[in-house]
């Protein structure tokens, strides 16, 4: 499965690029993330709860940064496993400026996923991550501001963590506009 | 009057039980003491095991045991080559390898077993199932058919330099002396795909090791008890009596039961030896899409070489088949696609190079059809584009080829799955398919109906397609028959039931030979104690080999009566009649004796008998044909396309068939429908779809979609009858006919529907999703 799109963050590239390689943020942004350590150079482990359709579980794995090239672009790969199956993916992210505090967020990768995920999840996995990915946007959208703001008033930054109710949520949000799309009864692009 | 009930419409007997519940199927099984087996199965298609921890699954209460391949030790072996490549062919290069019962070191499919719980209920057996964890090593998976034989491609058997399982050629006269001749040269390329079988019951087994006995008693939804209980025996160091299958009544076989041995037939006798108690387990439906074997995916690469006028100078071509992992089935379904690559047409040269492929896919063995529509389906589309290139009637260019009535038994000179030379028993193919376009009304749908719908803005199209099936091939089947101190009588015979009407049919073989009631008939198959020899229910061979048997020792029973009676009654045997269940004079009816005293008489408890006497009115007979009889059929079908959801709507479906004698109409029609609805599904909704790394994206029945009732159309079914010379009854197999035409039928029926389109359909199955891309690709 191919996964690509871009996002634009109302902040520096070198805010951006801070806020995408903070632990803490990444973890909350992502639905449904248990835990999210550091256990080596640029190497985390991670352990997230997944909820595809009728496929639910918990996946752990590692999440690898490489090819990193401050403050422009890396490479992300994760590898996960768990009951419902495995996963895995290649990602570059690439951040670009685009003028006075906006910063463009691209990215491409390529996803492979087994199992229980694979066999029953298909038609919805699309969707799903389709929907991991404009909460995490949502959630990392209002921590850089929140981080923005508490820069400029020398305070510390409270980050509100995205919750699994969100997440479904905006599942099911994005679920009807699919519907909506196919019986063209929306003008929702 | 003889009494007559070979043809008639017999109600199934076996419908009372089966519509009341009152049937056994393997799920009903339940013994005191008995534990539950979960299996867990590989997520990746291809990788190394680098450990296995079932330490907590262990740990769970209620869990008995967890056990993988090195807990077997000496257990522990492949299954057994089940068909081995026709001896009778040159120059065949065959690698076997076959399926283990629990993997040791390299997953080779997604779905292999690599350990095995046994918990006190199932429900306490998957959850320790999902406590199991396996460490893997992931490895590059083997999908590709056309790119798999490439050097340095990854390899699904390590041990092979190769993803070759096999190759053979089989040639017929000479193709390229015949291309040179030829007005027109064609040269397509056909992609088939992957189907499921998808029988409405699972797959299950319950086994049961009585120590004090020492005996192990067996239920399995196989085709084949007896050669189970025979592998079994052996794979368990036992004595076949030491071992009893039954395989009761099973909700549709469709080829992949007869596979032997599943992994977990191989694992569920160890266990209960060991564990001394019932074991049990029920596929589920996921399992099943992972578990139980497939079929039908090949690219065929196919030249025809054709006169102008339509005349077919012959064939060549290169078949790539997949067999997935493992070949356990050796070569029976690729040879049965080129035995119908011919169809029923006179073709005098032909060149077919086959190449078997392992990839990480399920294992491919038989699945209704066998090989057989793939081989229709691409003489049918190569006829279809060879009748528009040459601006032929497609219906005059398959009436110019039909191998003629006078030429049979006609021999299509090459090596089928019985290993013998591929004979045409029979047949007389022009008048059914006159009778197909006479009933499907073909000339006034395209002069009348067709151009009124389409100026109506409706898109509908026909399809007529004729296909042969080879049928009742050997090597044999017995049956034995018993008349009951009673006057009812006993019947066996090895051949398993899945809802192919045996005790109804074949009872009606007997009640005719013996002059009884079809009721007053019990017949059991697929319980190994009640008949020691046969092989099983696959290859359309029910109604020609075991209902030969069955007629063999019904007339065998028969003389054995009539001698007695003629003792006893004073009469010759030729003054002798057999009826109501009694022996009489014909000239004074009243004198007479019933079958039951005869029975009697002919098991005395004192007295001498005299010398080389059998005891009872029985007989255990076999029948083994030289060569298969071959049945014929055409199918046509009208539908509409909806241009734009691309769903269709079959207005109209007739089936021509001829498949000899009939013994039951009911019976053939039933087949004929059920064949024609899996082959709905093989043409427009069933499709396996594997991605890259081998993964299944399509396992459950909400996304793999097998056609309901609102996709059936009515079937009409008329019948012609061309008896079969080999055998008694006359009879030839109609089991798989229904699933053979109707992908090539669908094919024809879509082009002729769209004809604003550039559309040449050269894929099996499509969907409309598939139609959708294929028509908008011809659009560019």
């Amino acid at each position: 499965m191919k996964v690509e799109g871009e996002h634009l963050f109302t902040g520096t590239q070198q805010q951006v690029w801070d806020l995408f390689r903070d632990t803490e943020v990444m973890a909350a942004a992502l639905p449904g993330t248990k835990k999210m350590e550091l256990i080596g150079e640029n190497t985390y482990e991670a352990v997230m709860n997944v909820r595809v359709g009728p496929v639910v579980g918990e996946f752990s794995g590692q999440l690898v940064i490489s090819n990193e090239d401050h403050p422009n672009s890396y490479t992300m790969t994760v590898d996960g496993r768990g009951k419902p199956g495995f996963l895995k993916g290649v990602g570059d992210v690439i951040l670009t400026n685009q003028g006075e505090n906006q910063t463009l967020m691209g990215y491409t990768g390529e996803v492979q996923i087994g199992g229980k995920l694979a066999a029953v999840g298909q038609r919805l996995i699309d969707t799903v991550a389709k929907s991991i990915i404009s909460q995490a946007f949502e959630t990392l959208d209002n921590a850089l501001a929140e981080r923005v703001s508490a820069e400029a008033e020398g305070r510390e930054a409270a980050y509100r963590k995205s919750s699994e109710s969100d997440y479904a949520a905006t599942v099911a949000k994005d679920l009807i506009k699919n519907v909506l799309k196919r019986t063209g009864s929306s003008e929702d692009s | 009057m003889t009494y007559k009930v070979i043809g008639k419409r017999v109600k199934r007997v076996e419908d009372p039980r089966l519509l009341t519940g009152g049937a056994l199927f393997v799920g009903d099984v339940n013994l005191p003491n008995m534990l539950h087996a979960a299996f867990f199965r590989s997520d990746y298609a291809h990788a190394k095991i680098k450990s296995i921890d079932t330490s907590r699954a262990k740990e769970i209460p209620g869990v008995v045991g967890v056990y993988t391949a090195e807990d077997m030790g000496e257990a522990w072996e492949p299954g057994p080559p089940l068909v081995s490549p026709p001896p009778t062919l040159e120059g065949v290069v065959f690698n076997s390898r076959r399926q283990v019962p629990l993997v040791k070191d390299k997953v080779k499919h997604a779905g292999e077993i690599i350990a095995v719980v046994v918990a006190e209920s199932r429900y306490i057996a998957e959850d320790a199932v999902e406590e199991i964890f396996v460490d893997y090593e992931p490895l590059p998976a083997v999908t590709d058919l056309e790119k798999c034989l490439e050097p340095g491609h990854p390899l699904v058997h390590d041990d092979l330099d190769t993803n070759l399982a096999a190759h053979l050629v089989q040639n017929k006269g000479d193709y390229e002396a015949a291309k040179k001749e030829a007005d027109l040269v064609l040269k397509r390329k056909f992609k088939l795909d992957r189907g499921a079988a998808a029988a409405m019951e699972n797959r299950g087994i319950v086994v049961d090791w009585d120590q004090k006995n020492q005996h192990l008693m067996v239920w399995d939804t196989t085709q084949s008890p007896i050669p189970i209980r025979n592998g079994m025996a052996t794979r368990l160091g036992l004595r076949t009596h030491q071992v009893r299958v039954v395989a009761p009544f099973v909700g549709g076989g469709f080829g992949p039961k007869i596979m032997m041995f599943y992994a977990e037939e191989m694992v569920l006798p160890w266990l209960t030896m060991k564990l001394n108690r019932p074991v049990k387990w029920i596929e589920d439906r996921k399992e099943n899409f992972y578990a139980t074997t497939q079929e039908r995916e090949q690219v065929q690469e196919v030249e025809m070489a054709l006169s102008k006028e339509g005349r077919i100078l012959g064939i060549k071509q290169k078949i790539i088949h997949d067999t997935g992992a493992f070949d356990p089935y050796g070569l029976t379904t690729p040879l049965n696609t080129q035995s119908h690559s011919m169809g029923g047409y006179d073709v005098q040269n032909y060149n077919s190079e086959l190449f078997v492929v392992f990839t990480n896919k399920i294992i491919v063995t038989p699945v209704r059809g066998a090989g057989r529509p793939q081989g229709i389906y691409i003489v049918e589309r190569m006829l279809d584009i060879a009748s528009k290139e040459l601006k032929l009637d497609p219906r005059d260019v398959r009436r110019l080829n039909f191998i003629p009535k006078d030429a049979f038994p006609y021999n299509h000179e090459i090596i089928d799955q019985a290993f013998v030379e591929l004979i045409l028993d029979s047949g007389d193919y022009l008048p059914a398919y006159e009778k197909a376009l006479e009933k499907i009304e073909y000339d006034k749908f395209v002069q009348e109906e067709q151009p009124r719908l389409r100026a109506e803005g409706k898109h509908v199209g026909i399809g007529v397609v004729p296909f042969i099936e080879t049928t009742g091939v050997g090597p044999y089947e017995g049956a034995r028959v018993a008349v009951e101190p009673s006057g009812k009588i006993s019947a066996a015979t090895g051949v398993g039931t899945q809802g192919q009407s045996h005790m109804t049919s074949f009872a009606q073989i007997i009640a005719e030979e013996l002059g009884v009631e079809v009721e007053d008939v019990s017949l059991v198959s697929g319980d190994t104690a009640e008949i020691h020899w046969g092989t099983g229910t696959f290859a359309s061979r029910g109604a020609v080999v075991a209902g030969n048997a069955v007629l063999a020792a019904a007339s065998d029973v028969r003389k054995k009566v009539l001698k007695l009676a003629s003792k006893i009654l004073e009469t010759p045997e030729d003054e002798l009649e057999l009826g109501g269940g009694l022996v009489r004079v014909v000239d004074i009816p009243e004198k007479s004796i019933s079958l039951g005293e005869l029975a009697v008489l002919a098991n005395p408890f004192r007295g001498a008998v005299e010398p080389g006497t059998e005891p009872g009115l029985e007989s255990i007979k076999y029948f083994g044909p030289a060569y298969g009889a071959t049945a014929f059929g055409v199918h046509g079908m009208i539908l509409e396309v909806d241009p734009e959801t691309m769903m269709i709507k079959i207005h109209k479906y007739i089936a021509v068939e001829d498949c000899g004698t009939m013994l039951n109409p009911l019976v053939v029609e039933g087949q004929i429908h059920g064949g024609v609805s899996m082959g709905i599904g093989n043409a427009y909704y069933e499709k396996l779809h594997y991605d890259e790394n081998a993964q299944l994206l399509n396992a459950s029945l909400v996304d793999y979609l097998i056609p309901t009732s609102a996709e059936m159309p009515h079937i009409e079914v008329y019948h012609e009858n061309t008896p079969a010379p080999n055998n008694k009854l006359g009879t030839k197999g109609v089991g798989e006919a229904g699933a053979i035409p109707v992908p090539a039928a669908f094919a024809q029926a879509l082009e002729n529907a769209l004809p604003d389109f550039n559309l040449e359909i050269t894929e099996t199955p499509l969907s409309p999703n598939r139609l959708f891309e294929l028509l908008y690709k011809s659009e560019e």
